[in-house]
């Protein structure tokens, strides 16, 4: 139980991060602390309802590992063109 | 289908000149419109000589297209046709030179034809179609002139004031519907032999149909739009606002006698409207300074004459003095137009006067118009109006109270009829004119004219005298009962008009030719010049307050869309300061985005 | 609450800080290294032990090391750079942290769990039947999503003009 109010209080300061962070990088690491965070949950219930909680976090995981490549590759693209990784840079979608 | 094509030649007429008609020289327009009228005459009598004819053609649901050519409304055909010719004829000569005079032949042709339609109508829609185009066809002429903004204004003040009446004439046709469920004329006759449905029911409907000849025919209280209506062409006056238009509303209680005769009460209305407003345009009369004012205020008071004669239940009565009265009135018009024409178009008569030199004439159009109108023994108007006086006696919804005041107004007719001629051609030439006499072409229909004012009442003179006209008409008409006076009482009632018209038109000849008024007439005088303030009073009491209305709403309807448009305002702030979210930065973004899924679960929680 | 039940959510608690707080960004990946391990022993501490390894190896030995060669790559190691725009946004940040926080909790708080499932330990010979028989759809889903992933990351960051630009240098100096 105190394991599931831990990743509760993970996942905000994941949240925390993501909202605060000025380089795209920082801003992943943060996501990515965002993703541990919902592991541990489902670990956690995956000790009340079985194991398709741990079934569901190793998916995580992978889809986890995919996104970093994809989104590591974005960043690279996008920053190689301009000189710094802001992200506050990328304000064109004006309104 | 030969009934149809006395309205299709006129027609015919209005669409030739008003397509092809800038394209012909002058005279060729009018000897068209004249030709079709003519020929609109001849077919019409024709037809009427064979027996009569109908028409019948599927229209509305329940309501057929159907014309009917009887000894009634052939009468009618006939003055409509026959007159309008011959003024159709004047106006050729009348309006040369004039830019739109195809477009005036257009729109006399147009007229010919819906009186024609109104008058042949066998069925009460039918008759409105030639109503409403009548009343078109009117404020199209009145406002011929149209750049002048005072001519518009009376062209539209004739169009609104008759459609009070056309309502109505609506709501009483609704009437007739609903209780009859069919509106044709011959058949709503002979549902009306037996008992009536439903009496209170019917007499409303009767006064409707009337407040709709009250506004065709200048009626109190809706008479204020014909002395306006002299801002037309003179043709117009005396075609339309004399001879012709005007006594549509007389036709329409004719045609309607079938549930006039019976209805005491409405019937008893229609006579006091009538000898009200004789005597109203009788008095008005009196103070016009416009040539052709003093003959439109004539006109309102015989037609009020003629209302009195069909209120009394004398239908025949009324329709003989229609008859006169296209006759004399149209003279007296017409040679108003010819005065006028010969001045150089002045028509104020104080610039008038010693004209009987210059016009030779003119002068004895004028005068016999002028006696015929006073009643002058022997003359049609003697005849007919003594015809009017002794229906007010033996007529079942008559009295002595009628006759008393029909014989006043009388008096008064002949005064005012002198003080006209007087004017106009005795006395001092007050103007600084080169009179010249009216070409052949204007000088012939008058001619006829002349001789039918003199001619004319002598369809229907009184008992022992042959009486052509009642037993004429009398099948088409409803059965009234009325009681014969002796012979000595007749005839001694016929000394007394003559006596009293004479003496009327004698004190008129001789007061008018005096040089100074006594004060008491020109006070009166000046009340009259103003009809007695009318048409103050309607505009301060109607005409004002609802424009005020207009005016009001007007504005409110604007406020309410510019209030839209403020709408539009308020969105596009709201959308303005709602743009101020879209700042372009990331984190911004993420920050909403976190905010409203914090939100929703929030929300979803409780 | 044991010692070491205790001492690892400190440790979780306090890595985490650490990664959304330190400027230098090697350094908070390094905080994230150590977040991944301790959470890998709590893994195996929860009957998850397949799990528990893989994360080292997948998330603590893969991702974050791809992490840091691209701070490498891109010089980034510097968090905070020039000036912050939206400065007087951190404590509403902070606020919707906290909402975010209190909406979870408020989410586990009536809940009555019995964790007494037996999971064998979370070994392979447990999950295998489940990854090769009701998740088997899932499973085929991600391979495929990984593939697609390796191409997607390749074409971004091929390198395109620096190639033709090596070309034109390697035919000029064949010319001279």
């Amino acid at each position: 139980m105190s394991y599931l109010l831990t990743s509760a209080l993970l996942f905000a300061l994941g949240v925390y991060g993501v909202l605060t962070r000025r380089t795209a990088i920082l801003v992943f690491l943060s996501i990515e602390l965002m993703l541990n965070a919902a592991n541990l949950s489902l670990v956690g219930f995956a000790r009340a309802y079985g194991l398709d909680g741990q079934v569901a976090a190793l998916m995580v995981i992978a889809v986890a590992a995919a996104e970093v490549a994809v989104g590591l590759g974005l960043i690279v693209a996008i920053f190689r063109h301009r000189e710094s990784t802001a992200v506050d840079d990328l304000s064109e979608l004006r309104g | 289908m030969a009934l149809l094509g006395t309205i299709l030649l006129p027609l015919l007429g209005f669409a030739l000149l008003g397509l092809f008609g800038k394209r012909m020289r002058e005279p060729l327009p009018g000897v068209l419109a004249s030709g079709l009228v003519l020929a609109s005459f001849l077919l019409g009598a024709g037809l009427l000589l064979s027996g009569g004819a109908r028409f019948q053609a599927e229209w509305l649901p329940g309501i057929p297209f159907s014309l009917l050519l009887d000894n009634l409304s052939g009468f009618m055909l006939l003055i409509v046709t026959g007159v309008g010719f011959l003024i159709h004829v004047y106006a050729i000569g009348y309006m040369g030179g004039d830019p739109g005079y195809s477009r005036f032949f257009a729109y006399f042709n147009l007229f010919i034809a819906m009186m024609l339609t109104l008058v042949l109508a066998d069925s009460y829609p039918v008759m409105f179609i030639g109503w409403e185009g009548v009343g078109l066809a009117s404020f199209l002429l009145i406002g011929f002139w149209y750049k002048n903004p005072q001519y518009a204004d009376s062209a539209r003040k004739a169009f609104i004031v008759n459609r009070i009446g056309d309502l109505g004439f609506m709501l009483g046709m609704a009437i007739l519907w609903a209780l009859y469920g069919t509106l044709s004329i011959s058949e709503l006759k002979e549902a009306m032999e037996g008992p009536l449905k439903n009496p209170d029911l019917l007499a409303l409907a009767g006064l409707l149909l009337f407040l709709g000849a009250v506004g065709k025919s200048a009626q109190i209280p809706l008479m204020v739009w014909l002395p306006d209506a002299m801002a037309g062409p003179t043709p117009v006056s005396a075609l339309i606002h004399a001879a012709t238009m005007v006594t549509a509303g007389v036709y329409l209680i004719a045609r309607s006698s079938f549930l006039y005769s019976v209805l005491p009460d409405v019937s008893y209305a229609i006579a006091v409207v009538g000898l009200l407003t004789a005597a109203y345009g009788a008095l008005s009369a009196f103070g016009q300074t416009d040539i052709k004012k003093i003959v439109a205020y004539s006109t309102i008071s015989q037609l009020g004459y003629m209302f009195l004669a069909a209120g009394v239940g004398a239908y025949w009565v009324a329709l003989f003095h229609v008859f006169t009265h296209a006759f004399f009135k149209a003279l007296l018009f017409l040679a108003s137009g010819s005065v006028i024409h010969a001045l150089g178009g002045e028509q104020d008569v104080r610039k008038m006067g010693g004209l009987w030199k210059h016009l030779p004439q003119t002068r004895w159009h004028a005068l016999i118009g002028a006696l015929a109108l006073g009643g002058l023994p022997l003359l049609s108007g003697f005849w007919s109006k003594d015809a009017i006086l002794a229906a007010t006696l033996t007529y079942p919804f008559g009295g002595v109270g009628f006759y008393v005041g029909a014989l006043l107004v009388a008096v008064l007719t002949a005064m005012y009829a002198m003080r006209w001629f007087v004017l106009v051609f005795l006395g001092e030439e007050r103007g600084h004119h080169h009179p010249h006499e009216a070409p052949p072409v204007m000088l012939w229909p008058n001619h006829l004219l002349a001789l039918g004012s003199v001619l004319a009442g002598y369809l229907a003179l009184p008992h022992p005298l042959p009486n052509v006209l009642e037993p004429f008409l009398k099948p088409a008409l409803a059965e009234v009962e009325a009681h014969h006076l002796s012979l000595g009482a007749e005839w001694g009632l016929i000394a007394l008009s003559a006596a009293v018209a004479l003496l009327g038109l004698w004190a008129g000849f001789v007061f008018f030719q005096r040089k100074v008024f006594p004060a008491w007439y020109l006070a009166f005088e000046a009340a009259s010049r103003e009809a007695f303030y009318v048409d103050r009073a309607y505009n301060a009491l109607i005409v004002n307050p609802l424009k005020a209305l207009a005016e009001a709403l007007f504005y409110g309807d604007r406020g309410l869309l510019s209030g839209y448009f403020g709408l539009g305002g308020a969105a596009r702030s709201l959308g303005q300061g709602l743009a101020r979210l879209q700042t372009g930065y990331l984190r911004v973004y993420a920050l909403l985005f976190v905010l409203g899924a914090l939100l929703l679960l929030g929300v979803m929680r409780w | 609450m044991s010692l070491l039940e205790g001492l690892a959510l400190f440790l979780l608690l306090l890595s985490g800080v650490l990664v959304v707080t330190l400027r230098n960004a090697i350094h908070a990946a390094l905080a994230l290294i150590l977040n991944f391990l301790v959470l890998a022993g709590v893994y195996v501490a929860l009957d998850a032990r397949f799990l528990g390894f893989i994360q080292v190896i997948v998330y603590a030995g893969a991702i974050v090391v791809l992490f840091l060669f691209v701070i490498m790559l891109l010089f980034a190691a510097q968090g905070e750079i020039g000036f912050d725009p939206l400065v007087r946004s951190r404590p509403l940040a902070a606020l919707l942290a906290l909402g975010v926080a209190g909406i979870l909790a408020a989410g586990l708080w009536g809940l009555d769990l019995a964790f007494t499932q037996d999971l064998k330990g979370g070994l392979p010979q447990a999950l295998g039947p489940l990854l090769y028989g009701d998740w088997l759809f899932v499973l085929l889903a991600v391979g495929f999503l990984l593939m697609a992933a390796t191409v997607v990351a390749v074409a971004l960051v091929e390198p395109g003009k620096a190639s033709r630009a090596k070309e034109a240098e390697k035919r000029e100096e064949v010319a001279r």
